[in-house]
């Protein structure tokens, strides 16, 4: 079951990472966002943690294991933003 | 002394809803497919940028092959869009910066097909159709059987183009070019004036014949029959 905003980082994903073959169904919640699964790339990351901070006002260390953590699949970075938003 | 001539052996173009005459190594699609690249690659470069890679994708289907890419303005929506966001103190989008560099699509284009051979990206201020030449003289002199040479070119973004000499249109050709294979092309001295070529010009020259001149350069170059 995806949440409401499971569903609003989809679309982030798709719009900010311009995949444009890509629909909001094609995006499984539990499966890896980067290299597996969705397989985005670093480029990715730098742009993704770049729309968070813009839409979300979320400030992440670019290159920490938690970031990492963060980053796994959409269920995890739902809930980074649930806990960090300030907007 | 003579400088070595060059042969072409075989080309390809693209000419966005332009009039290919019934060639079929001319696609006239407005967007191309870019085919030749994954989807994950292909989102990263522009229209010119996915033409290019498929003309590629035919005239170099081994990937070994020597690479030229020719451009005057390279990909400059990206570029001022990048110099938009610093104007304002804005962050930079890293997938922009990534590659708004001059060699980006030959880049993309390397990663996809697995072609490790050298690669040349080269502005040359208008006279991008003489550095193409001059630059695989060399290379071929130095003993590649061939080299494919291309360029590309899309109007600059409206709010630069008083500041660059008109576009005749989008457009890109890729030219395998070697020393002894294929159609003579033949360099003389030239006198005559006008705008460079773009790659419509070179386009029409491919499929038309005749003469094609660098006022920069005062050389013209007419294709063998």
């Amino acid at each position: 079951m995806t949440t409401e905003l499971e569903l609003e980082l989809k679309q982030l994903i798709i719009d900010t990472l311009e995949l444009e073959d890509v629909t909001p169904e094609d995006i499984d919640p539990d499966e890896p966002l980067f290299v597996e699964g969705l397989g985005l790339d670093s480029i990715d990351a730098l742009e993704l943690g770049l729309a968070l901070q813009k839409r979300y006002g979320i400030q992440l260390e670019a290159d920490s294991e938690e970031t990492r953590r963060h980053f796994a699949n959409l269920r995890t970075l739902a809930a980074l933003v649930e806990a960090r938003r300030t907007q | 002394m003579n400088s070595p001539s060059l042969h072409l052996q075989d080309w390809r173009a693209w000419l966005p809803d332009g009039d290919a005459g019934g060639d079929t190594r001319i696609a006239t699609d407005t967007r191309p497919g870019g085919r030749s690249l994954p989807a994950m690659l292909r989102r990263r470069v522009n229209l010119a940028g996915r033409a290019v890679a498929d003309l590629l994708a035919e005239l170099d289907p081994d990937a070994d092959s020597i690479l030229l890419h020719a451009s005057r303005h390279g990909d400059g929506e990206r570029t001022l869009e990048l110099l938009y966001a610093l104007a304002e103190d804005a962050p930079l989008s890293p997938a922009r910066f990534g590659l708004s560099v001059h060699n980006a699509v030959l880049g993309v284009y390397s990663i996809a097909s697995g072609n490790r051979r050298s690669l040349q990206a080269i502005a040359a201020g208008g006279d991008e159709l003489a550095a193409l030449f001059s630059e695989a003289r060399g290379y071929l002199a130095e003993g590649a059987p061939q080299v494919i040479a291309v360029f590309s070119d899309v109007p600059v973004p409206p709010r630069f183009a008083d500041h660059a000499p008109a576009s005749r249109g989008a457009a890109a050709l890729a030219m395998r070019l070697s020393l002894d294979n294929g159609r003579a092309i033949h360099e003389s001295p030239w006198q005559g004036g006008g705008d460079p070529p773009q790659p419509v010009d070179v386009i029409a020259w491919l499929r038309d014949g005749g003469e094609l001149g660098s006022p920069l350069r005062g050389r013209a170059w007419t294709l063998a029959p």
